[in-house]
């Protein structure tokens, strides 16, 4: 007689149960069969990556960034901040001393620039417009913006903006006043913003890598200062904007065979680039920001949080998972 | 107050910046002229499905019409639903439509905010009353669906100072976009309709600055015209010959109602080109 068979497609498992999918799909009870996500990925693989940059024309540098069903769009626009403005404003005097962290906190004291993540796009249906950004955009926005600032990849040389014009050295007019010359009358502000049309899962990595992918795209217009007026006029050319390193983002979730109980009994397991099934049901996630543009890795940022599974040496087995991460990146970027 | 939730920058305002050089001779040489015929519209490119999350999406994309930085209309909808309404909400016997439309802050030439402005709001009512009239909305009662349209680009052209280009005009575009973008993520998402809806939009143009013969083209880009005079926006079924919404802006002598009349069966003409390229984007999804 014929076992009375209960069988179900996987889409329908995957939605009725699926910590128990996702553990059978990473432990197979068949020798034969290779261990992979639901989502059919190794557990140390991430989705490929496609980066369209300057398609949109209002912005000053755009990028649209493409990880699976992840899909964010980026927009930079600059826009002139008048030193008139700026309350408490002081100018540097000149036995000042600039330093790298004085550059720093001029871009910070100022907020020269404004990164916010909009997810109420109705990207996922947890997320609809008419309420308030909720807690995950804003703290998306706030890593963004910490790790933008700290990181030091814009830098303050690039947003200032001179009475005289660009600063040069030498081939100056000779009439004109030395000091008159150097005077600062203004900041660009840079207005990053990031819409996330399609939202599946690790948000953060794809948000940042559209925010790398828009800023060397960014082409800020070349600014003077008009006597006239009294105002800051910009020509038509615009200016590369320089930007220092190539950091990379790299998530990872940690799945526990036991979905419930205390972490750190039996087995587990780490899964690079979650998707959002797999990000319901990991607690632990482990983000790595990586720099490995000037030969040798740097860490620019390491953040951890939900459970105590990941040891030393796992974090330092992460560094190398995200190097080539970003070797996967940097090379989606040219 | 400022909002506490974003991140907001500077405390003191910023300005977008002024361009002062070559603007005018740019303008006399490179003023952008309409090539295609009155009665033609521009290049449509429809998608359904981007949004793999949602019940249903679409994206819509108006081309660029033969020149760099004027840019085209960029539209993405998502359909979430039907779903049942919170248990608060009182008893409704069809389906409750609830439409968002929300520029992106980098979507025309000034920054927009974060928070919805009355442009928005009006443009979200009108999609309302468009789509309401081919949803059959008595199969779903007690049940709710939101259709949020994200305008990535808007249909604005960068070169066109602020005087010149009325923001007005590039609204009567925007909205026939959402209609269509929103007719095919309905159809995505599988919710009965009549009949699929289109947007179209027509207006009546002055050529000549002072006392030139006015004209009715279809699916007008404001730049590259003198004057608009008039634009109605029509959201149309074909195959019911009805429309759904109509929305009228502009002056008009009123001598004359075959011109109004003409303006509205263009607009009509206009949503029947569109239909077609949302008959076929959904076809070849549904296969």
């Amino acid at each position: 007689m014929a076992q009375p068979a209960l069988t179900f497609p996987r889409p329908v498992f995957a939605k009725l149960s699926p910590h128990p999918f996702l553990l059978r799909c990473l432990n197979p009870s068949d020798e034969t069969e290779t261990p992979s996500r639901t989502n059919g990925r190794t557990p140390r693989e991430a989705r490929p990556l496609q980066i369209h940059t300057s398609s949109l024309s209002h912005a000053h540098g755009s990028a649209v960034v493409r990880t699976g069903d992840t899909t964010v769009i980026c927009g930079i626009r600059a826009e002139v901040l008048p030193v008139a403005q700026i309350p408490q404003y002081r100018p540097r005097a000149a036995f000042e001393e600039e330093t790298e962290a004085s550059r720093k906190a001029e871009i910070k004291n100022y907020d020269l620039v404004v990164p916010n993540i909009e997810l109420a796009t109705g990207c996922a249906p947890q997320f609809l417009p008419g309420v308030p950004p909720t807690a995950l955009a804003q703290t998306l926005s706030s890593r963004v913006y910490s790790l933008l600032v700290g990181s030091g990849m814009v830098q303050v040389e690039d947003l200032r903006i001179w009475k005289g014009g660009e600063k040069e050295e030498g081939g100056m007019d000779v009439d004109v006043d030395e000091e008159e010359e150097k005077e600062l009358v203004g900041y660009w502000v840079l207005y990053v913003d990031l819409l996330f049309v399609s939202f599946d899962g690790n948000p953060f990595d794809a948000a940042w890598t559209a925010v790398v992918a828009t800023l060397k795209d960014t082409k800020v217009p070349v600014a003077r200062w008009d006597d006239d007026r009294e105002t800051v006029v910009c020509s038509g050319e615009a200016k590369q904007l320089g930007v220092k390193g190539l950091p990379v983002a790299c998530s990872a979730a940690v799945f526990l065979e036991k979905e419930y109980g205390e972490p750190g009994e039996g087995r587990h397991w780490i899964l690079l680039d979650p998707d959002r099934l797999e990000e319901t049901l990991c607690r632990e996630v482990v983000t790595m920001v990586v720099d490995c543009s000037s030969g040798e890795t740097r860490i620019r940022a390491m953040e951890k949080q939900g459970g105590t599974v990941i040891s030393r040496e796992l974090m330092r087995g992460f560094v190398g998972v995200a190097e080539q991460r970003w070797k996967e990146v940097s090379k989606a970027m040219q | 107050m400022a909002d506490r939730r974003r991140i907001n920058g500077p405390a003191g305002a910023t300005i977008p910046p002024i361009f002062d050089d070559g603007v005018d001779k740019k303008t006399a040489s490179q003023k952008p002229t309409r090539s295609r015929p009155a009665n033609a519209v521009r290049h449509t490119f429809l998608k359904t499905g981007v949004t793999p999350s949602a019940s249903g999406s679409a994206y819509l994309e108006v081309e660029v019409p033969g020149k760099p930085g004027v840019s085209g209309l960029k539209l993405s909808c998502t359909v979430h639903g039907p779903r049942s309404l919170p248990r608060s909400s009182p008893f409704a016997p069809h389906i409750i439509l609830t439409t968002h439309v929300k520029f992106a802050p980098f979507a025309t030439k000034q920054r927009r905010g974060y928070l919805r402005d009355p442009t928005e709001r009006d443009l979200g009512s009108h999609l309302e009353t468009a789509l309401r009239g081919a949803i059959i909305a008595d199969r779903w009662p007690k049940s709710g669906v939101d259709i949020i349209v994200s305008i990535i680009e808007g249909d604005q052209d960068r070169e066109t100072s602020k005087e010149q280009g009325d923001e007005s005009w590039d609204m009567m575009n925007a909205l026939s976009g959402c209609i269509t973008v929103a007719s095919a993520a309905l159809a995505d998402a599988g919710i009965d309709c009549v009949d699929t809806v289109a947007g179209g939009v027509a207006a009546l143009v002055r050529e000549e600055a002072n006392n030139g013969v006015a004209k009715i083209v279809i699916d007008p880009v404001p730049s590259e015209h003198v004057k608009i005079e008039a634009a109605c926006c029509v959201a149309y079924l074909p195959t019911r010959d009805e429309i759904t919404n109509l929305w009228f802006k502009g002056d008009m002598p009123d001598d004359n109602m075959n011109t109004y009349m003409e303006l509205v069966q263009q607009g009509i003409q206009a949503s029947k080109f569109a239909n077609r390229v949302l008959v076929q984007s959904i076809s070849e999804t549904v296969g």
